[in-house]
């Protein structure tokens, strides 16, 4: 996982390399390290961030998962400088921030609700952050024009933002926000208000934006799939703590805790007790006496153990094989490219089952036994 | 055959001229009829007498070249405007302090704007001579701090009546302001401060323009207002401060001044209407009842005014922005945040103490043991209330008073809550207009309004009858029941009542198991407007009542203007009490129509 990292930073580098020797019209910052340590925010008796520490890379695409009364959009506003912290320290690119007020910290930032200025057109809104900054207004048009040509609102400039759809309004706000190439970029559920299909496109959007600009994005989100589409790592939180840092495909493949594995994706847990530890491979049965293997990295290797299999990893038949297990399907839903399946195993346990549909295998209905099973890598055991 | 399709034909004409007795835009009338005959009429006959001389400019050019007239047509716009003016640069950072604060504190602040609010104009004009008067206590406390040697005259120059003006109209420029400060979107200044704009800077650039149609609306509605200011003036002002409706009552002892009385009146109103018709071209009419657009029948297609000539300026603007403009700007934004919020504190801080101080030294009065009044008192006694409760003619008065004021509420809530029905549930065009014509007394000087209703009385002999001032007290009740009303139900769904209709209900029926309940507390809060507000009327009053029928207002101001005794300020006090009760009571429906007149 860690090389994925790596991977992408470098091909990032590589993209730096490129835009530098090409020209200077292409975009390009080289994002900020975060480093937020021992962070604690409380209103009252309500611990919104409870000593948080989280490392960001330079140019990292971060996402801040959980649900809501996580604390996701309380750090975020931490760091943007919206709040005081109570204690701890955020220092960007190895210097403390804290006392340093949210005009002057040079981020960038694209809010829920857009947050644009009605008062000013879409161009006049994209060139605020550079006149604040002082250019003058040749530098400024400039920039204002390439900005809106990357987001491809060039002919929405004299608009108002009132004239415009959602999706083109959260546009014209990630335009705002990326202007000044700031070494951050920071991003409060900025597709929370758009509708699926838009949310998906500009999903690949801000994806594209993040090689091209180079910054570091930090991202709040509560939608799981919105964070593993887009992210290098996810931060997922819970009641003001972070509970897991990982990459997508870890953070789906091997969670760390129950919170994790039911808040990130759909998951099967499956309680069962440790018969045998090999390496890093453990033997389980569950409750009905169902035997089966599963991947671990656990120190312990004897007692109860709740394991988890996501729905796609399950196996059905109609007929029993070797290591298979039994199941009553409940209910049996066809949603096209797939089937999802509801089945009660003999343990007594609901069993989540998504499977492709087979030409010619007929729709299980409910009341028919089905035999399940999964293989050692399909499953994996918490802690 | 033909003769069932005729028959079918027939039926269907019946039932769609039943329906149409049905609509909503028939709930209209009864207010519609009222205000046409009382409000309407006399109107249109003062207009009609003032044009009655030998030339239809006679008594006008009278009013205009008589210096006299002139002078103070002159000296009451400039004392508006300047008003006006105060009202928005104390009450712009007040209704800041009240969008900021949190909690129990925004409460307390909160109530100290709008407490003040329902409060007679005559007690808290009363409450400001007791304030600066030669025993009062602020020319007291200047000579206990060595500032003055001997108490001075503060009383009776341009400068009281300011302060009295900007003191009593502030509140309506504080609640216009706020409400257009608490829909903005708080979002937009973290992203003016994340796009690098200093605190000030966002409130230039982005705070302010925001505002702008709050500001507009405040500054109108204060400026129409003291335009036709009589009772402040009066009381505070000296000779050299007579404002244009000053002269109006004052001609008005004059039985021979018939048709040029009205010409001052007329002019009165002219400039009053004309302001407010260009004022409502820009800010659209919906600032006077505070409320947003009405739902009209036909939509109007939403114009996009302002390109064009954004784009002209351009070119001359563009310079002087880029030269000072931008860079003032971002000067400006270096200062901290501190100095906004202190500013903003200490402005706000200094108009609630402005605005409580005089009710609570006014209060304290009342329970003087002194025979004048003086500030601290001596001592304590409440020998002042057992005057007032024990005087036959004030207890005349207080339940004259009280008499008036309930039937001038019950007829402006029955005609008031009628006409909102109608304008809110209603489908028919000029909804705008309509609206308008609803709430527009509240726009006519009550010098005017007085002086033309005078003649009707006289022509019907109405004078000095109760009912009659209930029902002149009711022209100024319907406005503010129409738009509380119209407010709360604009807050019930539609779909409510379409779901009870659907199941079975029939209209009278959804009415009362739907809607009435869902704006009962709006009519309560309604009826309780209207009430104080025909409890507080005075100028009117001064108009159409007799020796016999006194008001508690005109008891009070004639003592006002012979003998500043302790017992006014009883009276005071008890009027405190009362609206500090109504609003307890109103409170939470206050919270939602807030803004409104």
């Amino acid at each position: 996982m860690t090389d994925g990292l790596a991977g992408r930073a470098e091909r990032r580098q590589h993209i730096a390399e490129q835009a530098g020797n090409s020209s200077g019209r292409v975009f390009q910052a080289i994002g900020s390290s975060i480093e937020v340590a021992n962070v604690t925010k409380r209103y009252g008796p309500f611990c919104a961030a409870d000593d948080i520490s989280l490392t960001i890379q330079p140019g990292e695409f971060i996402t801040l998962l959980g649900p809501s009364g996580s604390g996701k959009t309380t750090l975020l506003n931490l760091i943007a400088g919206f709040q005081k912290l109570d204690s701890g320290e955020i220092l960007v690119d190895g210097k403390p921030i804290h006392h340093v007020p949210t005009h002057r910290r040079g981020f960038g930032m694209v809010f829920q609700s857009y947050a644009l200025f009605p008062n000013m057109t879409v161009s006049q809104n994209v060139g605020f952050p550079l006149r604040m900054a002082g250019m003058d207004r040749e530098t400024t048009e400039r920039r204002v024009a390439e900005t809106l040509e990357i987001m491809r609102l060039s002919e929405h400039a004299l608009k108002t933002p009132s004239q415009m759809s959602g999706g083109q309004q959260q546009r014209v706000a990630i335009a705002r926000a990326i202007v000044m190439r700031p070494k951050v970029v920071l991003m409060d559920e900025p597709l929370s208000a758009l509708d699926r299909r838009l949310r998906e496109s500009i999903q690949i959007e801000i994806r594209e934006l993040h090689q091209t600009i180079g910054s570091t994005i930090l991202f709040v989100t509560h939608d799981q799939g919105e964070a593993l589409t887009m992210s290098d790592r996810i931060a997922v939180l819970d009641a003001g703590k972070i509970v897991q840092v990982a990459t997508p495909v870890e953070l789906y493949r091997h969670p760390e805790t129950r919170f994790v594995a039911s808040f990130v994706g759909e998951s099967n847990l499956i309680e069962a007790e440790i018969v045998q530890k090999r390496g890093s491979t453990m033997t389980l049965k569950n409750k009905a006496g169902y035997v089966f293997n599963a991947e671990s990295r656990n120190a312990i290797d004897v007692g109860r153990a709740t394991v988890l299999v996501r729905p796609e990893r399950i196996a059905i038949s109609n007929e029993p094989a070797s290591n298979t297990t039994q199941a009553t399907v409940t209910s049996a839903i066809f949603l096209g490219e797939i089937l999802r399946i509801e089945a009660k195993m003999e343990s007594g346990e609901t069993l989540l089952i998504r499977c492709s549909d087979i030409a010619g295998r007929a729709m299980p209905s409910p009341g028919d036994t089905i035999h399940v099973s999964w293989g050692a890598e399909d499953c994996w055991v918490l802690a | 055959m033909s003769m069932a399709v005729a028959g079918s034909l027939r039926g269907a004409r019946a039932a769609s001229f039943s329906e149409q007795l049905r609509k909503p835009v028939w709930l209209l009338v009864p207010a519609a009829c009222f205000l046409a005959f009382i409000y309407l009429l006399p109107l249109f006959d003062l207009v009609r007498i003032s044009l009655s001389g030998p030339s239809w400019a006679t008594h006008f050019e009278r009013v205009f070249a008589v210096s006299l007239y002139w002078d103070s047509l002159v000296r009451t716009i400039k004392i508006s405007a300047t008003v006006a003016f105060l009202c928005l640069l104390f009450g712009y950072p007040t209704a800041l302090l009240i969008h900021r604060s949190k909690g129990i504190v925004q409460v307390l602040i909160a109530t100290a704007i709008v407490l003040p609010y329902f409060i007679a104009i005559l007690i808290r004009t009363y409450a400001w001579m007791v304030l600066l008067g030669r025993n009062g206590p602020i020319n007291k406390l200047a000579i206990w701090l060595g500032i003055l040697d001997e108490p001075a005259q503060l009383l009776f120059n341009r400068g009281s009546v300011l302060l009295g003006m900007t003191a009593v109209l502030l509140p309506l420029m504080v609640l216009s302001i706020y409400s257009s400060v608490s829909r903005l979107d708080p979002s937009l200044k973290r992203a003016a401060l994340a796009s690098g704009a200093g605190p000030l800077a966002v409130f230039w650039r982005v705070l302010l323009p925001l505002t702008l149609p709050g500001i507009g609306a405040g500054v109108l509605i204060v400026f129409v207002t003291a335009l036709g200011f009589f009772i402040t003036p009066t009381l505070l002002g000296g000779p050299a401060d007579q404002m244009f409706a000053m002269h109006i009552t004052q001609q008005a002892d004059f039985a021979t001044s018939e048709g040029f009385l009205q010409a001052l009146a007329v002019v009165l109103l002219t400039i009053t209407l004309g302001v407010v018709a260009v004022a409502g071209k820009f800010l659209g009419y919906e600032f006077i009842w505070g409320g947003g657009k009405l739902v009209e029948a036909t939509p109007t297609p939403s114009e996009t005014r302002g390109r064009d000539k954004s784009a002209r300026q351009r070119s001359i603007g563009t310079f002087f922005a880029d030269a000072i403009g931008w860079p003032l700007l971002r000067l400006v934004g270096r200062l901290p945040a501190s100095f906004g919020t202190w500013t903003v504190r200490l402005m706000g801080g200094f108009v609630v103490l402005a605005l409580m101080v005089p009710i609570i030294v006014v209060m304290i009065i009342s329970f003087s043991k002194a025979s004048f009044l003086t500030f601290p008192p001596p001592g304590f006694s409440l020998r002042w209330y057992e005057k007032f409760f024990s005087d036959p003619e004030w207890m005349a008065a207080f339940f004259n008073s009280l008499t008036i004021a309930l039937m001038s509420s019950a007829l402006a809530v029955t005609l008031g809550t009628a006409a909102a029905m109608g304008v809110v549930r209603g489908t028919f065009k000029g909804k705008t207009a309509v609206m308008l014509l609803l709430v527009s007394p509240v726009i006519v000087p009550p010098v005017v309004l007085g002086l033309s209703l005078y003649s009707l009385f006289l022509r019907f002999d109405m004078v000095g009858t109760t009912w009659g001032l209930a029902a002149a007290h009711a022209i100024g009740g319907i406005p503010l029941v129409v738009v509380v009303i119209a407010a709360s139900l604009q807050g019930v769904d539609p779909r409510l009542e379409q779901a009870a209709a659907v199941h079975g209900a029939s209209p009278l029926r959804v009415f009362r198991t739907v809607t009435l309940p869902a704006i009962a507390p709006g009519v309560a809060a309604a009826a309780f407007f209207a009430f104080l507000h025909s409890f507080d009327e005075l100028v009117l009053s001064l108009f159409l009542s007799s020796a016999q029928l006194k008001t508690l207002p005109l008891r009070l101001w004639a003592d006002v203007n012979y003998q500043l005794n302790p017992v006014l300020a009883v009276v005071s006090t008890l009027e405190v009490l009362l609206v500090v009760g109504g609003i307890a009571l109103a409170r939470p429906v206050l919270a939602r129509s807030r803004g409104a007149i």
